[in-house]
């Protein structure tokens, strides 16, 4: 087959020769189409040959200028490479169990000829918080992150606690257009110096991928593509879009928004929302498709500007381009992915959030920037969203659990063959990336671990997909290329920011709080909507929004505190002798294990940021869905049913992380905070006195 | 009208690129070409990453040429015919009355150059004597033509009569510098009248029709160098319009 090619080549080339040698060079001129390929494929090499023998030119240079400047780099190095591997969420009991079982051939190799430890985590262990201490090796008071939210004292309204985006500095209003001059305000609220800073100054290059928190993207001497707290095009954290001809009005909570599909004789059109206008227009700016159902075959076809495709029913699109158009030459680029739901009798699509174009970003997510670019170019357009597996679309159940695993796993390999590309890129220095597959899967499917989960009890226990086994065993063999890759002067370290337990029951703080004279209502108000629409702040001591923070209505910090400053540490020993050990009456079980005081828990520049309390829920528990986004109910127990059935915003005590090397590790109780200045030390560099934790001691 | 025909070529071009090429394999090749480019510069301290970079772009390169190479295939026959031809109406301008002009007769041998005589219509008179060139078989004629037309210039030898299509105009007309025996593929190309009768004493017949300029953009061009300029400009245009991968 390839040697009758082969011939065909030749003959065509054969045909070619000939007929461009009878002609005079003027006729020879084969049309624009191969002038641009014969001219654009000269420009490649000849900017590729400049490039490089610049490159090569320069290089005995630059490497002196380098030895000059860091004085060599490596020269105290214990290790030429540390290559970390993230797994956001992998827990260590998890991991010995399915070791224990043989399904784990990799890590268990680790474990027996290299280190396996639980990982402390922070306070909370919210991934976050965990992430930032990882990068920065500081506790929260140091770097800022306290939980993916934070409130406004003066509004007491969330809002994300990683960056802040706001429109340009100077505008021109020209009618009834506001003209943006200038480029977005990105502000990175995570404080703190990543290690990799460090090693980029001292001349060891890093790649960074997916680290969590590291939006924007700060300057350092390396790669970085940005993680968790990306944006999507909306700005939102991930805001899904379900078109439907269903008559459903209803919203969804959260994570997603509802649209209408118009049927127009055999077609249907329906839009996807975009991000606002920013000519200052009162509307938001939309592109339209249109769905064309083949019910006999099962699929429909899908035009999107200039893109055509064809999906079956239960198939995802690839990533394609969309382009919101602006008007007056402006556009928003992104990409999402098409999911066909259903054609017969009623047409449903779901539509990915509209992930920032990695190929060309309207905001910054890598750097530098042109990073994201090349991987793009590389490797195709992939998921640049921080939260990018839709965990919403399926507690939504716009989305089944295979739908979900399938999006999961696309966003998987793509994160791995970028992985593997730093790899091949970074022989020497620092190759860390994350996985957050980990996370959402254990999430989502944690509800078929147990035998009486209250989200999976219609689900007969024969019928269980072992999905966080295979989670587990795919991840083992990842690591098992790793480690194929690697040397005996390279580390490497497998952690996660904390582990993984059950998620049944809900609690109301905000409830408790209210059944126990701490937080108000309003006149005739029995419970409070979303952000705490009904409280009475006149009358309210403490309340809590967020995951695991509980914040006191304080005088002369909160807008209508009402707790004077000198009576915060009996009302916080109140709540904390009161609400530890609280007990959830219908099972009988410890609903909250501890209760942390933050001024004994956090120490720093931003510790005053910080919630006065840290909630400790008992395994099966966590913050209810409604005390998360500051609603009060009646009652403050409940049933989990939503799909997103395992969690670790509990007790940080319960939920460590994992540790696995390919070296002896003498610390027998390593944290989280450690894996900065160890890395330091095990290139050689001082660790700035400002750092939290310890170095580990490392058989090298 | 050179605008106009580059143009349209250039259009025509593109959508037969369009249709004939593996639009994703090229546009993967181009994206990996641009990849290994940034690689370049993102890794530019690794000097093995360098070198490997290059490397890949050399082969990513020869890739993407081999992926131009089968549309140009489609491409290169009908378009190098719309040139050949086209060359005929623009390549030249027609001959001017009170113009002189070379008429060339190429005689098969130098023994012929001597029984070699040219026969011209009412409308043209020679201005001077023919000169013969035995080191190249060759005999010139200077003629000048009092009218516009379209004449047949004759060459008498050992009793047979050779003809040349002669265009005296101002207009745009299409124009064969040379008759020529045999040479299929030069015929094809150059000429634009049927072959001389072979065998015979004349070989081919030519004139000297002056070349064509075009003056645009404040320049004189020859008109194939402004039909690549701006069918590739058109080309260019069209390609991001209709979102086609070149």
């Amino acid at each position: 087959m390839k040697a009758r090619r082969t011939n065909q080549f030749l003959k065509a080339a054969a045909v070619l020769i000939f007929v461009t040698a009878l002609v005079s060079p003027a006729h020879a001129y084969a049309g624009p189409g191969a002038g641009f390929a014969v001219l654009s494929s000269f420009w490649t090499l000849f900017i590729a040959f400049l490039y490089s023998l610049y490159a090569f030119l320069t290089w005995p240079f630059r490497h002196l200028f380098r030895v000059l400047r860091h004085r060599n780099a490596y020269g105290k190095a214990q290790i030429k490479r540390a290559v970390i591997l993230g797994f956001d969420g992998m827990d260590p009991e998890l991991a010995d169990r399915f070791i224990n079982h043989g399904t784990l051939p990799n890590l268990a190799k680790l474990r027996r000829d290299g280190t396996f430890r639980k990982l402390r985590t922070t306070y909370p262990p919210i991934s976050p918080v965990a992430w930032s201490t990882f990068m920065t090796g500081v506790n929260p008071g140091k770097h800022n992150i306290y939980d993916f939210l934070a409130r406004d004292v003066n509004t007491y309204l969330p809002f994300l606690s990683s960056a802040e985006i706001r429109g340009p500095k100077r505008t021109l209003k020209l009618g009834k257009y506001t003209l943006p001059l200038g480029k977005p305000r990105i502000k990175g609220m995570r404080h703190g110096t990543p290690f990799w800073h460090w090693l980029g100054k001292a001349g060891i290059f890093c790649s960074v991928i997916r680290v969590p928190v590291t939006f924007p993207p700060e300057k350092f001497e390396g790669v970085l593509l940005s993680g968790m707290c990306v944006p999507d095009l909306k700005g939102s954290q991930g805001t899904f879009c379900f078109c439907t001809t269903r008559g459903d009005q209803s919203k969804f909570r959260e994570g997603g928004v509802r649209v209408p599909i118009e049927r127009n004789g055999t077609a249907y059109h329906s839009y996807i929302p975009g991000p606002d206008d920013p000519l200052g227009r009162p509307s938001e700016l939309r592109v339209h498709f249109e769905i064309r159902p083949d019910s006999t075959k099962q699929q429909a076809h899908i035009i999107v500007d200039s893109e055509k495709f064809t999906l079956n029913v239960g198939e995802y699109s690839p990533w394609i381009p969309v382009k919101f158009k602006v008007g007056l030459g402006l556009s928003a680029h992104g990409i999402c992915r098409f999911y066909l739901k259903e054609i017969s009798p009623e047409v449903e699509v779901y539509v990915t959030p509209v992930n920032i174009d990695p190929a060309k970003p309207d905001l910054p997510i890598s750097h530098p920037v042109t990073y994201s670019v090349y991987l793009s170019k590389l490797f195709g357009p992939y998921a640049t969203l921080g939260l990018a597996e839709d965990t919403w679309a399926l507690n939504e159940q716009v989305l089944d659990d295979d739908a979900f695993l399938a999006q999961c796993y696309a966003n998987h390999n793509d994160r791995e063959r970028m992985l593997f590309d730093a790899l091949e890129k970074t022989q020497q220095g620092l190759c860390a990336c994350v996985f957050d597959t980990t996370d959402r899967v254990q999430h989502m499917f944690w509800r078929y671990l147990e035998d009486d989960h209250p989200a999976a009890r219609n689900v007969p226990k024969d019928q269980r997909p072992r999905v966080i086994e295979d989670l587990y065993s795919r991840m083992d063999a990842l690591i098992g290329r790793v480690m194929n890759q690697i040397d005996d002067h390279t580390l490497l370290l497998v952690v996660s920011d904390h582990g993984f337990k059950s998620f049944a029951r809900c609690v109301n703080v905000n409830a408790w709080l209210h059944q126990n004279g701490y937080l108000a209502l309003k006149a005739n108000k029995t419970e409070s909507g979303d952000w705490f629409e009904d409280v009475d702040w006149s009358r309210t001591r403490a309340y809590t929004m967020g995951l695991n923070g509980v914040y006191l209505n304080l005088k002369g910090r909160e807008r209508e505190g009402i707790v004077f400053p000198e009576e915060s540490r009996a009302v916080k020993e109140e709540l904390r002798s009161k609400l530890d050990g609280l007990t959830d009456s219908a099972t009988g079980r410890t609903a909250i294990t501890g209760v942390f005081d933050c001024d004994a828990t956090y120490t720093g520049p931003y510790a005053d940021n910080a919630p006065d309390l840290i909630i400790g829920y008992g395994n099966g528990y966590r913050a209810s869905w409604d005390s998360v986004l500051g609603k009060v109910t009646t009652q403050i127990f409940e049933d989990n049913v939503k799909a997103w059935s395992g969690d670790h915003c509990v007790d940080p005590r319960l939920v460590p992380g994992v540790l696995f090397s390919n070296h002896k590790i003498g610390e027998e109780k390593p944290a989280i905070v450690d894996v900065a200045p160890t890395i330091l030390k095990l290139f050689g560099l001082a660790i700035p006195s400002y750092i939290d934790g310890k170095p580990w001691t490392l058989a090298i | 009208m050179v605008v106009l025909l580059s143009v349209i070529i250039g259009l025509l071009m593109v959508v037969i690129f369009r249709y004939t090429s593996d639009q994703t394999a090229i546009r993967l090749a181009k994206d990996h070409l641009k990849a290994h480019l940034l690689a370049v510069r993102l890794f530019q301290d690794q000097l093995p990453v360098v070198l490997n970079s290059y490397a890949r772009i050399i082969a990513g390169t020869g890739k993407y040429l081999r992926l131009a190479f089968k549309p140009l295939l489609f491409i290169i026959l009908p378009l190098t015919l719309v040139i050949v031809e086209l060359d005929r109406y623009l390549g030249a301008t027609p001959l001017q009355t009170g113009q002189a002009f070379l008429v060339t007769a190429h005689a098969a041998d130098a023994d012929s150059l001597n029984n070699l005589s040219l026969q011209l219509p009412p409308q043209m008179s020679t201005t001077a004597p023919p000169v013969h060139i035995p080191a190249d078989n060759e005999v010139v004629w200077r003629v000048v033509a009092a009218t516009d037309g379209n004449y047949d210039i004759g060459i008498a030898a050992a009793g047979q009569t050779f003809s040349k299509r002669t265009v005296v105009s101002s207009r745009l007309a299409r124009l064969s510098p040379v008759r020529l025996r045999g040479q299929f593929w030069k015929r094809i190309f150059i000429s634009a009248e049927p072959a001389l009768s072979d065998p015979g004493p004349v070989t081919s017949i030519a004139l000297n029709y002056p070349s064509r300029n075009i003056y645009f953009a404040w320049m004189e061009w020859n008109w194939i160098w402004l039909f690549f300029v701006l069918s590739l400009a058109a080309g260019f245009l069209f390609k991001t319009i209709l979102g086609i991968e070149i």
